[in-house]
């Protein structure tokens, strides 16, 4: 089926097979590899990308449902200047280690930050907790959840 | 897990997707959210001859209120029902559970009716269905008919809906006055399946019990109304011996099921523990919204 | 000492060099890996935990249009050269070696065993391609468990072993057992079981094997923990020669011990490839990763303790069951390393062990995070039974009977020496950290409330390498080596046999090396992953602080001196003279006579420097890890038990630890909340479950359950300050401690949650329902 897409600000169009997910779509159709697959049953959320405003898990949709849609993975959150905000507050923070569930904790994050500037670490605990971590205890993704917060708030309030 | 070789339709109105159940009958599996349906197929658990993917159906999304009723287009997202104020004060049970559902990347694509339609009895819309008597609206070749929630679970994933049908739409009755709810479940992790769930909701007039409604999630292959309690809260005032009773009344006699994640005996003790829980929560909340 | 100019990244939680790549999406996995006419690998397997395979009918699959090619366990037979694990023929296994064809022929052992490979144009059609084989199978009575497997009765996973034994029963005594039980107050006689668990790395196994026939060269990207042992694993099953096999690796996913050397799945995708002329890729699913990589843990302890009335800890006598699953790669090789460990930093008089391992129809045992840490496990358990038995609180107990540092040190029972080790410290610090008497008042307040709070502590050492040993090398596998080069632009270059999967090398060794240097940390660079190119290495055992951060610092050391050597003929001047800052090479006090050491490599390189001067500015260093050490600790546990649903929460978590000196805390103490995070998930969550016929339940994310961000707490870290032992390296490592202490910590915890009911814990795996049934057991709350 043909489909045509926005994927990080580009229109992107392919010709998947209907039983294709959106996760093998990005990756093996559109060379876009950051979005990993971590168990292909959506309970993990590796997979995690953004899909008109809101955090979907790409495994658990097939390519041919995102026509005309936008998506956002991770390659597309760099900034001119390099890391966006919250890769960066990440990077600041020593948040990851074997970096297989990043993609899906920063779309999940960005998307949830979005929507909630000022949450807590208890809700940002709770708004993580369907995105698994093997290497990290969960800690050091919190703190630069937190300090990407921080620091967008008090940007904000600098303007 | 790669899926098997599909069909796939997408049809654009209800009838559209009417006219192709009737021709595919039990070889389709209605795609809606996806959420529950696309990881049996990843598993090779289902393998439907064609996907019939009602998410291009428009006319199948909204919420609107009519006639004391909460109407829910079986295709709204679970995450708009959450957000929505309508629902939030007017079926407050249902704003409960939502929460509940597995995490919020699940609620952006799964919707209402899938879920119902899908009819997992340890998911948490089945037990509120089941608790506030929902109304259950399906489409097919023959027109429009409404089944009450208490004939539409037939058993594990079964739901009276007829292979040529096509549910459109969920009724909730908006809670009256002195309304008080709570969706109470136990699971392994945040946003896991609960164990065993339960959807309460306490009526209170001139702090008597006017209208008690127990509905358990994971006791059975459906989600099971607990009438026994129900009838020992009418009419009596909220308490601590009482909630204990209708405990004891709701657990009498239930045969949960066993798996990984517990033992019946197990099942059924929480499933007690809930209840104590659960009524004292909705009594609380019932006196709120005096 | 040689005197370190800029020391400034060492000890600092310098930034990771991995992160930009790993943040933007920019990492390579394996499953990244696309190559031109590249084909997909999936395997058929078996259903039933133990049958005989009649027939294999390829024939439909392979007519499916885009299946290229399909392999069954005989036709992979004939391509390769049959022979024992890998990792255990490096480790000179020489026990019970069954004998197995790399794909099941005429038997399959476990629900999972791959039968037949299927190789297509997408792993969709490769999957179903696997559905159109069909696999004739004659059932066999499954053995799944290990006192069946015990039995001489149970019909034998492998012919030619005759039974189900894959570690004859053997028994060592240390100390006088018999006496010191005979003339004890008190013996206590317990059974304790751990479960069986694994080590669900968030990126499962998988390679794309390419065969340039050509050149009759092998060239695998793989997923691994050693470039080199993966090469050796693939050269001899392949029957080629190790110089014609070429591993690659790029970004890992996680391993915590899994991926090590090549997995059945993996050799026989090799020989695919070289059989059908394309490279051909493999990931495994998740389901085969929970089915079929590996699993591990499942282990069971006959324990009887002999004990003074005061509670002295006099004597042990441990008898060990491993039940290692099918196809035993290095499960029965466990016991040995436990009952080396199983002392602890205690002083006994008298230490028994006997062990048997068996294999049984399950996956097979594969090393998981701490492979021995069962041992931690019962003894810390033990230990907190005899403190209640006594009444004695748990960190007294351990107190009384942990060996003091002497000097000479102590040695534990079983030899070795407990040379720097700081259990007492950890203990008496830990008391200051948690206010104990404070929460017994808060543990009783709750109680007369129906609330059940609970602490619980646990202590271990690691041979993180461990100490130095008599005969040579402090750590397993001997010395560490490494390439280091001076490089034309300037960049020093370290060439390292590790295989980074979230260990941070790429950091942490630059920091390092920077330092000795005297160089920019992003002015070194960190080559791994590439046999061609790297020393033999490998990343585990909690060994790479000491030995690998040991290399990295003598042979910069090294290099430099070569360096300066080689600048002060450029210079003239005299390399005392000389010191190297911020990239460049100088004379002390002549800032203008700065020399880039781009340049000086460059004029090396073109000969400026005359005859009978070293102008190699390459060193190949080695280093045998010095004086060693133990890492160790005392960790503690609140936690608050539901006894209505049996959820058990961490309320709070502290690690006292001691991994002597740190190279970058921020890495280390990533090492030590993802070890406990797996210690949460062990005892609270997760569980590789079989049925009694064989069927894994526990195939999915839905059955098999990982820890999430709501379950394991803020875990406050307190190091202690170290015992150096060492002149320069004094690093040690951390990677395993945490998964092995975590366990015991949590379930001393529970049970003093539990303690009013008189509840007594024998095992490892709590979740709610267990927890509930512990209470209806022991009777009502006293």
């Amino acid at each position: 089926m043909d489909i045509t897409l926005r994927v990080n600000g580009t229109t992107r169009s392919g010709s998947p097979e209907a039983r294709k997910t959106l996760a093998d779509f990005l990756r093996d159709d559109l060379n876009l590899t950051g979005t990993h697959l971590g168990c292909e049953h959506g309970v993990c959320g590796a997979c995690t990308v953004i899909l008109d405003g809101r955090a979907v898990r790409s495994c658990l949709m097939l390519a041919v449902q995102a026509a005309g849609s936008e998506v956002t993975t991770i390659e597309g959150l760099a900034t001119d200047a390099g890391l966006g905000p919250l890769q960066q507050a990440m990077w600041d923070s020593h948040s990851f280690q074997c970096g297989f569930c990043t993609p899906g904790f920063v779309m999940q994050a960005t998307a949830f930050l979005s929507a909630h500037p000022d949450a807590d670490e208890q809700e940002i605990r709770e708004a993580l907790s369907g995105n698994i971590c093997r290497c990290t205890g969960y800690q050091s993704i919190i703190d630069g959840v937190l300090l990407a917060a921080r620091r967008n708030t008090e940007h904000a309030s600098e303007r | 897990m790669k899926l098997p070789q599909v069909d796939y339709e997408a049809p654009r109105t209800v009838e559209e997707a009417v006219d192709l159940l009737a021709e595919h009958g039990d070889d389709a599996s209605v795609l809606a959210g996806g959420q529950s349906l696309i990881p049996l197929l990843a598993l090779r658990l289902a393998q439907p001859a064609v996907l019939i993917d009602i998410n291009g159906v428009d006319e199948l999304s909204g919420v609107s209120v009519a006639d004391g009723w909460v109407r829910i287009g079986a295709m709204t997202r679970e995450y708009v029902a959450e957000e929505s104020g309508t629902i939030a004060g007017s079926v407050p049970l249902l704003a409960a559970a939502l929460p509940l559902i597995g995490h919020e990347a699940i609620r952006s694509r799964g919707t209402i009716g899938g879920s119902l339609a899908h009819a997992d009895p340890a998911a948490e819309l089945p037990a509120v269905a089941r608790a506030l008597d929902a109304e259950f609206v399906v489409r097919g070749r023959s027109g429009e008919r409404v089944v009450p929630a208490a004939e539409w679970f037939e058993g594990y994933l079964m739901t009276s809906r007829a292979p040529d049908e096509l549910l459109s739409e969920v009724r909730f009755p908006a809670a009256g006055p002195g309304t008080g709810t709570s969706f109470q479940e136990v699971a392994r992790r945040h946003g896991d399946f609960a164990i065993v769930g339960l959807a309460a909701s306490l009526t209170l007039s001139d702090g008597v019990i006017a209208d008690a409604r127990l509905a358990f999630a994971g006791i059975s292959d459906v989600p099971v109304r607990a009438a026994g309690a129900e009838d020992v809260l009418a009419g009596e005032r909220p308490s601590a011996g009482l909630f204990d009773e209708a405990a004891r009344r709701a657990t009498d006699g239930i045969d949960p099921p066993a798996d990984l994640h517990g033992s019946s005996e197990y099942r059924k003790k929480i499933a007690a523990a809930l209840v104590r829980r659960g009524l004292r929560a909705a009594a609380d909340n019932a006196d709120e919204r005096q | 000492m040689a005197e370190i100019l800029a020391e400034r990244y060492t000890g600092a939680s310098i930034r990771r060099s991995e992160d930009p790549r790993i943040l933007t999406g920019a990492g390579r996995y394996v499953d990244d890996i696309k190559l031109p006419g590249m084909l997909h690998a999936a395997f058929v397997r078996s259903p039933l935990a133990h049958a005989r395979v009649l027939s294999v009918d390829a024939s439909a699959a392979r007519a499916l249009p885009g299946v290229v090619a399909v392999f069954t366990g005989a036709e992979l037979e004939a391509m390769t050269v049959p022979g024992p694990d890998a990792l255990m023929a490096l480790l000179s296994w020489t026990g019970p070696t069954p004998e197995f064809s790399l794909l099941a022929t005429d038997k399959v052992r476990f629900a999972g065993d791959p039968v037949a490979v299927v190789v297509a144009e997408s792993r969709y059609l490769a999957e179903d391609g696997c559905e159109l084989v069909e696999v004739e199978y004659d059932e066999l009575p499954p053995v799944t468990n290990a006192s069946f497997a015990l039995d001489p009765g149970s019909p034998p996973l492998f012919e030619n072993l005759g039974d189900n034994i894959a570690r004859p029963h053997s028994r060592n005594e240390f100390g006088d057992v018999a006496a010191t039980f005979d003339s004890a107050d008190r013996v206590t006689d317990v059974h304790i079981d751990v479960h069986r668990h694994q080590n669900v790395p968030m990126e499962g196994r998988g390679c794309v094997a390419t065969y340039d026939a050509d050149l009759g060269l092998m060239t695998v990207h793989a997923a691994t923990q050693s470039v080199h042992v993966t090469k050796i694993a693939i050269a001899m099953r392949l029957g080629m020669e190790q110089d014609k096999v070429r591993v690659l690796a790029g970004d890992i996913g996680g391993s915590f011990g899994l991926k090590i050397g090549a997995s059945r799945e993996e050799l026989a995708v090799a020989a695919a490839s070289r059989a059908v002329g394309r490279p051909v890729k493999w990931v495994e699913d998740r389901s085969e990763n929970l089915t079929a990589s590996g699993q591990a843990r499942e282990e069971s302890f006959d324990v009887r303790a002999a004990v003074s009335d005061d509670g002295d800890l006099l004597g042990l006598d441990v008898k060990m069951v491993v039940d290692t699953g099918s196809y035993p790669a290095m499960g029965a090789m466990v016991p040995e390393t436990v009952e080396a460990m199983f002392p602890g930093p205690y002083k006994l008089a008298a230490f028994g062990f006997e062990s048997t391992a068996v294999t049984t129809n399950k996956a097979c045992y594969v090393a998981y995070r701490g492979p021995w840490a069962s041992e931690t496990f019962v003894r810390e358990r033990v230990l907190d039974l005899i403190a209640r038995d006594l009444g004695l609180d748990p960190l007294e107990i351990r107190l009384r009977n942990a060996a003091p540092r002497t000097n000479p040190p102590a040695f534990m029972i079983t030899g070795r020496p407990l040379v720097g080790v700081t259990t007492r410290e950890s203990l008496q610090r830990l008391a200051q950290i948690v206010d104990f008497p404070s929460f017994r008042r808060r543990q009783a307040d709750a109680r007369a409330r129906g609330r059940y709070l609970g602490v619980g502590v646990a202590t271990f050492i690691e041979a993180a390498p461990g100490p130095r040993s008599p005969e040579g090398a402090s750590g397993p596998l001997g010395t560490e080596s490494m390439r280091l080069r001076l490089e034309e632009d300037g960049i020093v270059a370290l060439f390292t046999g590790q295989m980074p999967h979230g260990q941070s090398h790429q950091t942490t060794l630059a920091q390092i090396a920077a330092d000795e240097f005297g160089v920019p940390f992003e002015q070194v660079r960190v080559v791994v992953g590439d046999s061609d190119i790297v020393p033999f290495g490998l990343t585990g055992g909690s060994r790479s602080a000491t030995m690998t951060g040991g290399v990295a610092l003598h042979g910069a050391r090294q290099l430099k001196a070569k360096v300066l050597e080689v600048a002060s003929h450029l210079m003239e001047a005299s390399a005392q003279d000389l010191l190297i800052s911020d990239g460049q090479v100088l004379v002390r006090g002549d800032p203008a006579s700065a020399i880039g050491l781009g340049e000086i490599a460059r004029r090396a390189a073109v000969g400026d420097v005359g005859a009978g001067v070293d102008a190699n500015l390459e060193v190949q260093a080695s280093f045998d890890g010095g004086e060693g050490g133990w890492s160790g600790g005392t960790h503690c546990a609140i936690v608050d038990v539901d006894v209505e649903t049996g959820l058990v929460r961490v309320e709070r978590y502290v690690a006292v630890e001691d991994c002597g000196a740190l190279i970058n805390p921020a890495v280390v103490e990533g090492q030590i909340r993802g070890g406990i995070a797996q210690g949460i998930g062990a005892v609270l969550l997760e569980r590789s479950a079989y049925d009694q016929d064989g069927n894994c339940q526990s195939a999915t994310f839905m059955d098999y359950l990982l820890p999430t961000a709501c379950d394991v707490p803020r875990i406050e870290i307190e190091h202690l300050e170290t015992v150096p032992l060492d002149a320069d390296v004094n690093f040690r490592g951390v990677g395993e401690g945490g998964m092995i202490v975590a366990p015991p910590t949590l379930v001393n915890a529970i049970e003093d949650a539990l303690s009013p009911f008189g509840v007594r814990i024998y095992e490892q795996h709590l979740p709610p329902a267990r927890v509930l049934e512990l209470i209806a057991a022991a009777g009502p709350a006293q």
